[in-house]
Formats: C-alpha cells, sequence, structure tokens
C-alpha cells in the first residue's frame, strides 16, 4: 500500500513539439484511496496509467510511489500491478500458473506462491479453476483471473485499466461490486480507468476527469455532481446528461433573467452576479419538476421513454430541447402538453466562451466579481487539504 | 442445403485430380515395387517382397536413411533457429524496415538451380570464387566435395540459405499474432527480455512451429534437387539419400522394382513419423496441452 503522487507529469509521442497525450497532470493519491480517471477515448487517462505502470516513458514531470521516484525505473521495479482490458493472460498458461507467473519471475519459494495463489483464488472463487486453460474460461472469470494475477503480487498500487470494458452488462455491475469490496478488504491503493461515468461514480473515492490530456477537475462524485468546474464535467457526469441553454444573461431591475429565444429563466436574485453575458444554463434532466400551474414553463412532449421505476422525456421549452426525468407517469404520451418547473436551487451556469462555470455567490461581496475560475491546482490544493 | 451438389461437385473433383496426380502414381510406385523390371516398357515380373528384402539388407540403403536424417535434422534446426532469430529482429520498429522485410524473403524466389550453381561456381576446389580469394592469402583451396562432413554441410548451408526465408515469413505472421498487452503483462509480472521470450514469444508461436517445422520436415526428408544438383549423392555415397538412391536405382541402375520399394519405404516411414508429430503436437489449438 502506498501514496501515489504525480507532478507535472506529461506526455508526449512525438517528443518537444507534441502532439501531447496528457499535459501538466499532478495529483496526490492518499494511501488506500481508489481513484478513477475517467473521460471520453484519447483524453489522456490510459496513457497517464500506463506511465505509472512504467509502460510508457514519461515526458516530462515525476512520479512517485510512496516518495521514491520511480519515474525512470521500469515497470517490475515499481512493485505495481496492473489488470488489462483485453485480460492479457497467458494463453498457454494454466490459471494458477497465471496468477504464480509474477511470483515465480521473483523467485517466491513454491509453498509460499501455493499459499497465495490458492488464497487468492478462494478469496474470487477460482478454486474450481485453477487447472483450466484461459480459453475455457468465460469472460467474466478470466477477467477474475486477471484480478488474481494482481493479488498475489501484494503489490503497492493496483492500477485497473478499463477492467470491465469487456463484460456484458450484468457482469459488468457484478465485478464492479467485487472491485469495490475486493478494495474495501484490502485497503490497497488502486487507479481505475474507465470511461464509464457510471463506473467512476460508484467506484471512485475520488474521481478524475480529463479530455484532451488535461484534468478538467477532481474531486468526490458527489462533488463533480453538485459542483461541476465547466461545462465539459457537468455533462459527462450524471445521466441522462444535462440540459444545456444558449442564452444571454441580463438583468432585470434586481432580477437576473437568462433569455433564450422565448424562453427566460428567472435566476436567484443574488447569484451569479458577474460581468458576463454570454451563457450557458445547465439544469439536470432530474432537477426538472412537474408542475400544476400555467405558470410555469411549457414542455412539449417529443419522446417518452418508460424505464420502470422512470420515465424519461425528451421535449421542447420554446423550442429548446429538453430532457427531463419524472416518476413513473404511464399516461405520458408523445404530443402531450405539461408544465414543470426549473428547479432554482440545481440550475447551473456557465461562460460560454471558456465553459467555465460562473459560481453563485454563497455570501456577498467574498468574491470580488461572484466568479471562481476553476483553476485546477487550486482545486487540487483544497481537496489535499479536504 | 440447396448448394450440396455444388460442395459435392467440388469434392469430387478435388478428389479425382488428387487421386490423378498423387494417389496414381503412388499406387503404381508401391505396385512397382514388388516387380523387377529394367524399364517401364518391359513387362514387369512378379518377385514379391523380394526387392524390400534386397534393399533392405544392403547397407547402402541404411546409410542412405542416415545421411537423410542427419541433414534434415540439421537443416530444419538452423534454419528454425536462423528464421526464428530473424524474424524477431524484423518484427521490431527501424526504418526502413518494409525493405529489408521484403529483401530478407528474396533467396526463397532464387530458382534451386540457380542457387546450386552459384554455390558450385564459389566453391569449385579449381576455379571457383573461394578458391581465388584463398589463392590471393597464400592457400590452397579445401575440396568441399571430397569429404563427407563439408559435403553434407554444403547441402545443409544450401538449404539453410534458400529456405529460411519461408521460416521467417511464417514466424513472422506468428508474431504478429501475438497480443502486445501479453508483453506488457510480463513486464509488469517482473519478466525480463529472456522470460517474455520464453513465456510469451515462445508459446505463441507454438502452432506456427509445429507446422513449420513439419513443413520443413517433410520436404527435407524429401530432398532430391539440391543434393543431385550440388553432389550428386558423393563422395562415396556420403550424401546419398532416400530420394536420390531410388533415383540412381530406377534410372541409372535400370532396377525400377529396387527404386519403387525404397521409395515406398521412405514413404511409410515419413506417413508414420508424421502421425506420430501429429499425434504429439496437435495443430488444433485447442487440443494443446489439455
Amino acid at each position: 500500500m502506498a501514496r501515489v503522487t504525480l507532478q507535472n507529469v506529461a506526455k508526449s509521442f512525438g517528443g518537444d513539439r507534441g502532439p501531447w497525450a496528457v499535459q501538466d497532470f499532478s495529483l496526490d493519491i492518499a494511501d488506500g484511496e481508489l481513484v478513477v480517471f475517467v473521460g471520453p477515448s484519447g483524453c489522456g487517462k490510459s496513457t497517464t496509467l500506463r506511465m505509472l505502470a512504467g509502460l510508457d516513458d514519461v515526458t516530462s514531470g515525476k512520479i512517485l510511489i510512496d516518495g521514491r521516484d520511480v519515474t525512470a525505473l521500469p515497470p517490475k521495479d515499481r512493485n505495481i500491478a496492473m489488470v488489462f482490458q483485453n485480460y492479457a493472460l497467458y494463453p498457454q498458461k494454466t490459471v494458477f500458473e497465471n496468477m504464480a507467473f509474477g511470483l515465480r519471475v521473483r523467485r517466491t519459494p513454491q509453498h509460499e506462491i501455493d499459499r497465495r495463489v490458492r488464497s487468492a483464488a478462494s478469496s474470487l472463487g477460482l478454486e474450481a479453476l485453477l487447472e483450466r486453460k484461459p480459453r475455457q474460461l468465460s469472460g467474466g472469470q478470466m477477467q477474475r483471473v486477471a484480478l488474481g494475477r494482481a493479488l498475489v503480487r501484494d503489490p503497492d498500487v493496483f492500477l485497473l485499466d478499463e477492467p470491465l470494458s469487456n463484460l456484458d452488462a450484468k457482469l459488468r455491475v457484478r465485478t464492479r461490486e467485487e472491485i469495490a469490496t475486493l478494495h474495501a478488504r484490502l485497503g490497497a491503493t488502486m487507479i481505475f480507468v474507465t470511461h464509464d461515468q457510471v463506473e467512476a461514480m460508484t467506484l471512485g473515492d475520488r474521481i478524475v476527469i480529463m479530455r484532451d490530456g488535461f484534468i478538467q477537475q477532481a474531486g468526490s462524485p458527489l462533488d463533480l455532481y453538485d459542483r461541476p468546474a465547466n461545462a465539459f464535467v457537468a455533462t459527462f457526469i450524471g445521466s441522462p446528461e444535462m440540459n444545456l441553454i444558449d442564452g444571454g444573461l441580463m438583468r432585470d431591475g434586481g432580477a437576473l433573467v437568462m433569455r433564450s429565444g422565448g424562453l427566460s429563466v428567472n435566476l436567484p436574485a443574488q447569484s451569479f452576479s458577474g460581468a458576463e453575458r454570454d451563457v450557458t444554463l445547465g439544469i439536470r434532466p432530474e432537477h426538472i419538476e412537474r408542475a400544476e400551474t400555467s405558470t410555469a414553463f411549457e414542455l412539449v412532449v417529443g419522446l417518452v421513454e418508460q424505464i420502470g421505476a422512470q420515465t424519461y422525456v425528451l421535449g421542447k421549452i420554446d423550442g429548446n430541447k429538453i430532457r427531463a426525468v419524472f416518476a413513473r407517469d404511464d399516461a405520458l404520451r408523445a404530443g402531450d402538453r405539461i408544465f414543470v418547473n426549473l428547479s432554482q436551487e440545481k440550475l447551473h451556469l456557465f461562460s460560454r466562451e471558456s465553459g467555465k462555470t460562473l459560481r453563485r455567490t454563497s455570501t456577498k461581496g467574498e468574491n470580488g466579481n461572484g466568479r471562481e475560475l476553476h483553476g485546477q491546482a487550486q482545486l487540487r490544493r483544497a481537496e489535499l487539504q479536504g | 442445403m440447396r448448394q450440396d451438389w455444388r460442395i459435392i461437385g467440388l469434392f469430387i473433383g478435388g478428389v479425382l485430380v488428387l487421386g490423378t496426380i498423387v494417389g496414381g502414381p503412388l499406387l503404381y510406385s508401391i505396385k512397382l515395387s514388388f516387380y523387377t523390371a529394367a524399364s517401364f516398357i518391359d513387362p514387369p515380373q512378379w518377385v514379391g517382397l523380394g526387392n524390400y528384402v534386397k534393399v533392405l539388407s544392403e547397407p547402402l540403403f541404411w546409410g542412405s536413411l542416415l545421411n537423410g536424417v542427419t541433414i534434415a535434422i540439421s537443416a530444419i534446426v538452423l534454419q528454425v533457429v536462423l528464421g526464428v532469430t530473424i524474424a524477431l529482429v524484423l518484427n521490431r520498429q527501424f526504418v526502413g524496415q518494409t525493405v529489408v522485410r521484403a529483401l530478407s524473403i528474396v533467396p526463397y524466389f532464387l530458382p534451386t538451380v540457380v542457387a546450386c550453381l552459384i554455390t558450385q561456381w564459389i566453391l569449385d576446389p579449381n576455379y571457383g570464387l573461394l578458391k581465388s580469394v584463398f589463392a590471393s592469402f597464400g592457400y590452397g583451396m579445401f575440396d568441399w566435395g571430397g569429404n563427407s562432413t563439408s559435403a553434407k554441410a554444403t547441402i545443409v548451408l544450401v538449404s539453410v540459405w534458400i529456405w529460411t526465408p519461408f521460416v521467417v515469413t511464417c514466424v513472422l505472421a506468428g508474431l504478429q499474432s501475438i497480443p502486445g498487452q501479453l508483453y506488457e503483462a510480463a513486464r509488469v509480472d517482473g519478466a525480463g527480455v529472456m522470460k517474455q521470450f520464453w513465456h510469451v514469444t515462445l508459446p505463441g508461436l507454438r502452432s506456427v512451429l509445429i507446422v513449420v517445422i513439419l513443413l520443413r520436415g517433410i520436404w527435407m526428408f524429401n530432398k532430391f534437387d539440391v543434393i543431385w544438383l550440388l553432389t550428386k549423392g558423393g563422395p562415396l555415397n556420403e550424401t546419398e539419400t532416400l530420394p536420390t538412391l531410388a533415383y540412381r536405382k530406377a534410372f541409372l541402375e535400370f532396377d525400377l522394382g529396387g527404386g519403387a520399394a525404397v521409395a515406398t519405404i521412405s514413404f511409410l516411414m515419413l506417413a508414420s513419423i508424421i502421425l506420430i508429430y501429429l499425434r504429439v503436437f496437435p495443430i488444433d489449438e485447442a487440443k494443446q496441452g489439455r
């Protein structure tokens, strides 16, 4: 178990001139923490993990494991274990030998190998499969063997590179739960890479969202959900994704109003004070509430999706496409006109120019312009202290 | 099921063609081995197992068998070791990779006759290329063809020269099919270069190597052209193998029955070796190591 620190890590596949896969990546991962790197494909999350593993060189910056600089060390000297997306089991070796290989290479005594492999196998329910070859296993079993191979090594850090992507939906959920249980039991430092925000939300103690090689935001799952640093994070986290409406911000007397075409949304009077005029309003589908009165917004229902507990609606408010999630409503039909309220406290406002969140002014005057730019370094420091 | 007649038609066609060009001569040769005849025109006379008794009691037969096995095994070992090594080098990323890969297969395009004539021209004890080189340093020329070992070595080297590219090509294809993540997993597990080769590369090449060794084995055991062109079985039958012996008997000594008997024995031995080989090393992935 160990603390992992990345200091201004950058990776370019074309020397100093780029293109840069990862830039200015700084993160401190506490001992025993499960951190999830998440982002769309090509965002640099896997590259960062591979640099941590030592499979890819670091172009600049430093990687420390438990204070030890491992930046230039080969994978075998870092005491890390990795689980690959395609399992990467040795096809000619039995399950037992697959798990034992790392120990054999390190000249672990046979009785110790036996003990560790059998204990890992029993905790993963693999005892009956120890003599099988990988091709005789199902995808879920192969993934457990890959986990077991990491377990027996008793590494400082577990690196998991999209380990659930090749499993079917049900198995993915089950294996996800197993990993969470495993993490709770071992208390080991784990870094988990995925492109799936649900996996990130459910697994992570902390989530690092990346795009185009940069960290967009790092924080606890609910922190990212409640206080996204920018429109990208806001839409990436949460499903169905947040509605975004471009518009103009103006003061109408004392009130603050966002206008977009025929739509005008009143914002809490003291909120979002700032000079920004071109803004994007964000509201999560689950924060759109049914209303009785006609003073509310009128939503023209376009498409109704019943998923059982809830009803998803895709419709339009004054020409703006809106997704909404309501409690189950069997009667809702396409073409219906219903009234909704946008939950005032749950509104997000982003600068249209930079995409960054325009913060609410919780206490008046604390922030000069009421706008809190979420510099990554700033945020990180805050989190480390927290 | 509508296309059944087409499949059956193609199958029967294939059987007919194979039967005519392979099965026919094979059966005719087996039949001939029970007769004695001096040519294909004379009416053959039945001698039963006489040819076999005669052939098997000749020391030359056993000598030829030993020569053939020696040459085949040496050539295969060298071809496979060299082939795998070259393929590993060519599998790495380097500037001009495509060109070098293409060049590496050129010897395979050479007609055997050309390769053998070039070898003879280089090695000829009286006016060869090597002789001139040696002479310019004041040394005499070694008569490669006059010594059992060097004559065999020459045959082996020419075979290696011509057919190693075949091994390289097959192994190179095999290397591409090994997932890169296996090497990464091995590196994380702590395996160095040698351990990666032993635990990832070699197992990954298993199927390819089984087929390559099988094919090279069959071809080397039946090799006729290189031996005949280079040594004609000499010196003093030291490079005589079963194929050249069969040819010598049938067409130079006008003993068709004897030649046919040698060919039939050779065929049976090869067939049984292949059967055992395939039992031990099944090509079918699923049966491997179960």
